[in-house]
């Protein structure tokens, strides 16, 4: 009976060796048929059977377990055969130039070799597959070694990577715009052969006048000559140099190239002065690189090395910063505003501020709170939104507008005019800007709440300290939107509230 | 195949997570695999991440890469990295071996991540000398890691050679380290080495770090093991006086030294007030005016951050009640009571009451700054300045003004200070409660020792926020 059954098991196992399975899927037959009892023991008991048949069993389950190891490490030995191919070929390479670079000093020795291994590391963690540039320059992989820690590195690495990527995309974009105006040229040198339009060729008849690019140049130089002449100064504030780094300084230059840009093409431009620019000094040297040396001379741009409280009187200078405590309420056209040439991306609060109490000069910041509803974002705005602001301003007069060259995920949109003004004293006072905040995100309620509104000053009072959490909310969401059609309505009351906003309030 | 989030080495990533085979597949199954995949240049680094993430068996690995190996005539250096990773974590060292002998002759360096998998690998085995090689390898771009050190000194203490252990110990802490807590385990679970021992508990006192549960465990272990003296270890809590829970032995005080005290108030007032431009939180003549203030008046017992109390209760509108309730109870107590505010409270508003406010100014000395200043900095020069006794009343963390001190060691010391003198409100001040506060503790929080015993405050909690101390403290005493 054991014969039958292992003929059973053995017929199995024959048909599946027959299609060639890997050794886990012919153990896998194996207990089925023969609880513990080895492959080799199987063959042994089979022996009864025709040798044909055993023969045919044995060697393809030889070929099966054979094939799997070699299968395996197969890789292993391919690698190694590659790398010694790789390594007679070094050799044959090396035996050629070898005695060129054994006399060299002793530093430059060390320099380059630490700079080489900085090369090392950076195609090792190329091939290790992370974001890092394909080529370095010597400048770059000087900083890049100068850098300590192993995150800052990676970051340099990864900016670097990146700009790559850009300027890798943008000649491939370039080469193909060339390939399509080369094939629509060539269609178009074939077609006027072929038939004789000579008007392809031409400039097409218009009514209207083209202005060319010159042409606006001129007009905008002309402007902004006028305008140094006889236009209203705007400063820079150029003396934050040891408050930035280096690439915040990039940041700010960027930043300056758009504001010289808005202003150029303004109808009434500033007369723009950068003061405190130090020659030589990390700024200028920026400039100079970004604006390229005869671009920066031929500017419409007075800059200067001297103090803005040398140049003008210290009567007229207003510096515009965002912590200030007092608000800018009007554009005043004899008024000399200062603005801070500062990127904000290492957060250090009250600098300009700082700058100002020093010199003792009036201050001022842009009345966002009263005119937009804020929503998340610091109220530091970059230079190119305050040009645009302080050009619409100085033009229009009118907040509304020019406010909106702040971002629009920073703020909700203007503030909604309301028709019912309620005046309550009590519970505008004690507002938070926290309130504020959570209310900014619930516009449309504020026309349905506004029938129901009752006038519950004294229970509120008697309600809220303390214990009755749920009721204080909704008082307080209630005493929110109160707050808001107070402060439209009540120039007092939107100033007394103002002032209890202010972030020195909230200690 | 699908996208999955997963977290490795402390980044978030999303990849196309696919299932890998759940057995060694032939090239040509691999080769349809790859075909119906969306992008078959990334198949095979993708492929093998999913292996190591669902921690596939290294036979299926291995006919991955032999496929890749038969298909184009070598493997990238990034596939061999993906494979590395995986081989370590399934902890198949000898397999490690042999990936290492090919890397070699295959590229001509190594990048940091795979010399730290050969690192923690060669260090479980018995070729863990060839693991300090690598680590010279990497000092001449880098400096290590503290991981790095650590797998070396557990090798070398695994394998008996404790003088490498506590030579590698020692660079560690000179490049300026933090060891990992495992590495200390390690130490103190096979070292024998009396002394060494006992500096690491002195390094962990005055970098004010507490171990956790593990390490505690590994501590009460090594001391109760000591033969020649009959240490007995106990978890226990301090009791309110100060005294050990278990022992009954008095704890260190939370008092700083004469010296530790007027190093905080220079540093104070150089770093955190003036710091490198006054006109920051402040204005010079601002702060003359201050310091003649304070000069004139008497040693205050108590400074109060009256914008910070005033704001404790919900509800904005009575502002100057508050601070008013919490003034008056100070002063039922028969202290000298100094009031920090700014300008605009004395301007008279619904929540700065005139009449509020002069009562205020009858019960204690005020002083208020402009506006735009910090009020905070003058709160610690007058805490400072009035003498150990004098405590701040303020719900502020102060970790700002921690931040600007130079070093750590400052730190620790405004740390200490801050938990021994700052009165924290409990609650709400509400009309017919009692202004209670929070206790300070008498006691400092950190590992101490006398001659017979050692109380060491260890972690049992994941989640202790920085500006909170251990509850739980092993008590070590020995009989003598």
């Amino acid at each position: 009976m054991l014969r039958h059954l292992f003929s059973k098991g053995c017929n199995g196992l024959r048909i599946g060796c027959q299609v060639g399975t890997p050794r886990s899927q012919v153990r896998r037959f194996l207990p089925l048929t023969c609880d513990g009892v080895q492959l080799i023991s199987c063959r042994r008991l089979c022996s009864g059977h025709p040798p044909k048949e055993k023969d045919v069993i044995q060697t393809k389950e030889d070929k099966s377990e054979q094939a799997e190891p070699l299968d395996l490490d197969r890789w292993k030995v391919v690698m190694r055969s590659q790398a010694k191919y790789q390594e007679q070929k070094v050799d044959d390479g090396l035996e050629g130039s070898n005695d060129g670079s054994l006399d060299e000093n002793g530093d430059d020795c060390k320099n380059s070799s630490s700079l080489e291994a900085t090369r090392e590391l950076v195609s090792m963690w190329r091939q290790a597959g992370k974001l890092v540039p394909q080529e370095m320059t010597e400048d770059e992989l000087r900083t890049l070694s100068e850098l300590t820690t192993k995150s800052s590195r990676k970051k340099y690495l990864k900016y670097l990577a990146i700009r790559e990527g850009y300027k890798l995309s943008r000649k491939e974009k370039q080469a193909q715009k060339r390939a399509e105006k080369e094939a629509t040229m060539k269609e178009n040198r074939d077609g006027a052969e072929e038939g004789s339009d000579q008007e392809n060729n031409q400039i097409p008849n218009s009514l209207f006048l083209k202005f060319w690019g010159h042409s606006f140049d001129r007009v905008f130089a002309w402007r902004s000559a006028q305008a140094m002449l006889f236009g209203q100064p705007l400063v820079f504030d150029f003396s934050y140099e040891s408050n930035m780094s280096r690439r915040e300084i990039e940041n700010t230059v960027s930043q300056l190239l758009e504001v010289e840009g808005w202003n150029r093409r303004a109808i009434d431009p500033f007369h723009l002065h950068f003061c405190n620019l130090q020659p030589d000094g990390p700024y200028h040297q920026e400039l100079i690189k970004r604006y390229s040396a005869e671009v920066w001379d031929r500017l419409l741009v007075t800059n200067t090395e001297r103090h803005y409280v040398e140049l003008f009187p210290k009567e007229q200078l207003v510096y515009l910063t965002a912590d200030s405590p007092n608000v800018l309420h009007s554009f005043d056209h004899s008024k000399i505003y200062i603005i801070g040439a500062l990127v904000d991306r290492s957060i250090q609060p009250g600098l300009s501020l700082a700058n100002a109490k020093r010199l003792k000069l009036a201050t001022a910041r842009l009345p966002l709170d009263e005119f937009l509803h804020w929503e998340i974002g610091a109220k530091n705005l970059t230079l190119d939104q305050m040009i645009r602001i302080m050009l619409s301003i100085k033009m229009t007069g009118k907040w509304e507008e020019a406010l909106t060259f702040v971002p629009e995920r920073k703020h909700d949109g203007l503030h909604q005019q309301q028709t019912k003004p309620l005046r309550t004293n009590t519970t505008t006072r004690g507002f938070t800007s926290q309130g504020w905040r959570e209310h900014a995100d619930r516009p449309l309620k504020l026309k349905k709440t506004h029938e129901k509104r009752t006038f519950t000053s004294p229970d509120q009072s008697k309600r809220e300290p303390g214990g009755d959490r749920i009721v204080g909310a909704k008082e307080k969401s209630t005493s929110g939107k109160r707050v808001r059609t107070s402060l439209k309505s009540n120039l007092e009351n939107r100033k007394a509230a103002d002032r209890n906003k202010m972030w020195w309030d909230d200690d | 195949f699908g996208i999955k989030l997963i977290f490795m080495a402390k980044k978030v990533y999303a990849i196309y997570l696919m299932e890998p085979p759940d057995r060694p597949l032939p090239p040509d199954e691999w080769r349809k695999l790859k075909e119906s995949f969306g992008k078959p240049q990334r198949f095979d680094v993708q492929m093998m991440t999913s292996m190591f993430i669902s921690e596939s068996e290294l036979d299926v690995a291995k006919s991955l890469l032999t496929f890749v190996a038969m298909e184009t005539g070598t493997l990238s250096y990034e596939l061999l990295l993906r494979y590395l990773t995986l081989c370590v974590s399934g902890g198949h060292d000898e397999e490690v071996f042999d990936v290492y002998d090919i890397m070699r002759e295959s590229f001509h360096s190594l990048d940091t991540g795979a010399t730290t998998l050969f690192i923690k690998s060669f260090s479980r085995t018995d070729r863990w000398k060839e693991a300090m090689n690598l680590l010279d390898e990497i000092k001449k771009v880098f400096t290590p890691s503290p991981r790095n050190y650590g797998d070396v000194i557990s090798a070398a203490m695994l394998h008996g050679d404790t003088n490498t252990a506590w030579a590698l110990y020692d660079e560690l802490l000179e490049k300026g380290l933090s060891p990992h807590p495992e590495t200390w385990c390690v130490l103190f679970t096979r070292a024998e080495h009396h002394q060494r021992l006992l500096g690491i508990l002195l390094y962990m006192r005055n970098n004010q770090i507490y171990p956790n549960k593990m390490m505690a465990n590994a501590i009460k272990t090594w001391f109760e093991s000591l033969s020649s003296q009959k240490w007995t270890g106990s978890w226990t809590s301090p009791r309110s006086k100060g005294l050990c829970g278990c022992c009954g032995a008095e704890l260190e005080s939370i008092q700083l030294t004469a010296e530790e005290y007027q190093e905080l108030k220079e540093k104070v007032i150089a770093d955190v007030i003036q710091g490198r431009d006054v006109f920051k939180k402040t204005t010079p003549e601002e702060l003359e005016h201050f310091k003649e203030f304070v000069r004139r008046k008497p040693p205050f017992d108590v400074v109060v951050d009256g914008l910070n109390v005033a704001n404790v209760n919900r509800d904005k509108s009575k502002l100057s009640h508050t601070l008013l309730a919490v003034v008056s109870e100070l002063k039922h107590q028969g202290l000298t009571i100094l009031v920090l505010g700014r300008k605009h409270m004395l301007r008279p508003s619904m929540s700065w009451d005139r009449k509020n406010m002069s009562l205020i100014q009858q019960k204690a000395h005020c002083f208020f700054t402009d506006n735009i200043s910090e009020d905070d900095p003058f709160l610690l020069y007058a805490t400072l300045h009035s003498g150990y006794h004098c405590r701040f009343v303020s719900r502020d963390l102060m970790r700002d003004h921690k931040a600007c001190l130079p070093d750590g060691a400052t730190r620790r010391l405004f740390f200490k200070w801050q938990r021994g003198h700052q009165l924290v409100l409990d609650g709400f001040v509400a009309a017919g409660k009692r202004v209670q506060f929070q206790s300070i503790p008498s006691y400092d929080t950190i590992v101490q020792t006398t001659s017979d015993s050692w109380h060491i405050p260890y972690d049992d909690t994941e989640d202790r926020s920085t500006y909170e101390v251990p509850q739980r403290w092993l008590c070590l005493t020995r009989k003598p």
